[in-house]
């Protein structure tokens, strides 16, 4: 029997982008946060260890620095994630692994699983983060570690050394076998995870988590892109609340700004 | 540079060739399809094609890994859609190559490949450079696809061996049709709707504006009230028409991403601290229960139907 193990990012958290000079993005000040479908992920992972056994690790690759200011976001993160069901928490927190770069990133996974010795039956991951959005860290995995990788799956079932997913395509779904060891991506749609309990985050806190360096990993800290610079996009709307003695009188109004603005004749 | 361009249709390799339209340097084809008049198409825009002839995203992987080695590109271009990022982010694993998505913009500079893209939910946008040979997924429907010119050869290339992970089935997904990203009035609706009969309020509006019901995650997706292809939002469609008219939505980032292009929007929700007010032209804080029906009449009483 194997083990398993889910890949959980401490993401920048969209939701509180905030420029200090101009339209540039200040990423400091950005806090960070379990990375939205990371969270499918995790509950994915603890239903699948019911089913296969094991123990189940996540791993956290902080690719935001300096690790000192990130401390606590990336304890809330992985706490969350131990909380719903990862037995042992692997983290590496590194200041020359920041910013991320996902061909270091994808070496510092593999070379944890390599160094601490997980013989993972399926690693588990979400389609894409919050922040970067590109969806690549499963693939590059996968081709590393020479397994088999199904991407977009809405849906696993296990059997005999195997499973069979959907992948959800734009147009179609799939249905595919792979022999286990496997890498795969989930979406949001695979379950509807909870927050965690209050007896869960307790527990978690006893749980062990384990800081790793690059220098642990015998990681090179190799660079193949550089962020020269990051904006925040303004949207300019005009942002008219319509207010009106009554709901007969918004709709009204609504009506006339429509003719106005030659949308209605 | 050489560029190799990845594409499933010939519409999706004419967007990335357009998208590297102002780049210099040979272009070749590798099409990820089982149809030999995609093919041929594909060969029709006037360069090389390797016709990658599967469905399966592991041999696609394997026989791309050939072409890449034949042709060593500079760069590699494709679409952003599902399929794509699956085999490219296996290829950029084995040879450890930079990869982005969601790019919007190319250019070559100083021997480094220069690209911005949208992060963040696309509340952002990040200026990045990479060392070649580099790898860059480009938003769908971001670039009007090149026309033809000309006519390229045709390489058949079979997977060799049968990939670990097998398709064991393919199952056509129920699409309403309804053409969202093509309409002037979208109608959007979110989770203020409390039934899925009442959704008839919102296709009563969209029909006397001339538009279209779209929905935001939990409608499409998740409660499946709507088609999946009336979905709006990063993982949904994109669209941009003249009037959006957000219904009970509250205005989550990768529903917003989704809109961004409307030249108008208009809100309504009951809750008057939904973030949705902060996007849009003009809101109305009311309940939408209340206020579709007067809309509806009203409408109508203008078109002289009431």
């Amino acid at each position: 029997m194997g083990d398993l193990v889910v890949l959980v990012k401490a993401a920048l958290n969209p939701e509180l982008v905030r420029s200090s000079d101009g339209d540039r993005l200040d990423l400091d000040s950005v806090p960070l946060k379990l990375s939205d479908i990371d969270r499918n992920a995790v509950e994915e992972a603890a239903r699948l260890k019911s089913i296969l056994g094991g123990k189940l690790y996540s791993i956290t690759v902080l690719t935001w620095g300096p690790a000192s200011l990130r401390e606590k976001d990336l304890r809330l993160a992985v706490q969350e994630a131990l909380a719903k069901g990862v037995d042992e928490a692997i983290v590496v927190a590194d200041d020359s692994a920041v910013p991320g770069d996902q061909v270091l990133t994808a070496n510092i996974i593999v070379g944890a699983i390599k160094s601490l010795g997980l013989k993972p039956d399926i690693i588990i991951a979400a389609e894409e983060s919050i922040d970067e959005g590109t969806g690549q860290i499963p693939g590059r995995v996968a081709s590393k570690l020479g397994f088999p990788y199904v991407s977009f799956v809405r849906k696993i079932d296990v059997s005999d050394g195997k499973i069979i997913v959907e992948r959800d395509l734009e147009e179609v779904v799939e249905v595919v076998e792979a022999p286990l060891p496997a890498v795969v991506s989930v979406t949001q749609e695979i379950n509807d995870p909870r927050p965690p309990t209050l007896i869960q985050i307790r527990r978690a806190s006893k749980k062990p988590i384990r800081t790793l360096k690059l220098s642990d990993l015998n990681v090179e800290p190799v660079r193949k892109r550089a962020i020269r610079e990051l904006r925040i996009i303004k949207e300019e709307r005009k942002g008219v609340v319509i207010e009106a003695e009554s709901v007969d009188k918004a709709a009204d109004r609504l009506l006339e700004i429509l003719e106005s603005e030659g949308i209605l004749k | 540079m050489k560029i190799l361009v990845l594409g499933e249709t010939s519409r999706d390799i004419g967007e990335s060739l357009s998208a590297i339209s102002s780049i210099e340097g040979d272009r070749v084809v590798a099409l990820f399809s089982t149809s030999h008049d995609e093919a041929s198409r594909a060969s029709a825009l006037g360069y090389k094609v390797y016709h990658l002839n599967t469905r399966n995203t592991e041999a696609a992987y394997k026989l791309l890994v050939k072409v890449y080695e034949a042709e060593s590109p500079g760069l590699i271009v494709s679409v952003s859609t599902k399929n794509p990022r699956d085999v490219l982010s296996r290829l950029a694993g084995l040879l450890d190559l930079p990869l982005a998505t969601n790019v919007r913009k190319i250019s070559v500079g100083d021997g480094k490949i220069v690209y911005e893209r949208a992060v963040l939910s696309e509340r952002s946008i990040s200026l990045e450079e990479a060392d070649p040979p580099a790898i860059l997924l480009v938003m769908p429907r971001l670039f009007k696809p090149i026309a033809g010119e000309g006519q390229g050869s045709i390489e058949e290339l079979e997977p060799s061996e049968e990939p670990a992970a097998r398709i064991l089935e393919v199952k056509r997904k129920e699409l309403g049709g309804a053409r969202i990203e093509e309409a002037d009035v979208v109608v959007g609706v979110g989770r203020g709707f409390r039934r899925r009969e009442d959704l008839r309020l919102a296709f009563e509006l969209a029909e006397l504006l001339g538009g279209a019901v779209g929905g935001s995650r939990p409608i499409a997706a998740d409660l499946k009230w709507l088609p999946e292809d009336a979905w709006i939002g990063i993982s949904g469609k994109r669209i941009s028409p003249k009037l959006y008219i957000a219904v009970g939505i509250s205005g989550a980032p990768q529903h917003m991403a989704g809109v961004s292009g409307s030249k108008i929007i208009v809100a309504i929700n009951k809750d008057k601290s939904a973030p949705i007010f902060r996007y849009a032209d003009y809101g109305i804080v009311a309940d939408l229960y209340e206020i579709l029906p007067i809309l509806i009449r009203k409408l109508k009483e203008r078109k002289g139907l009431g």
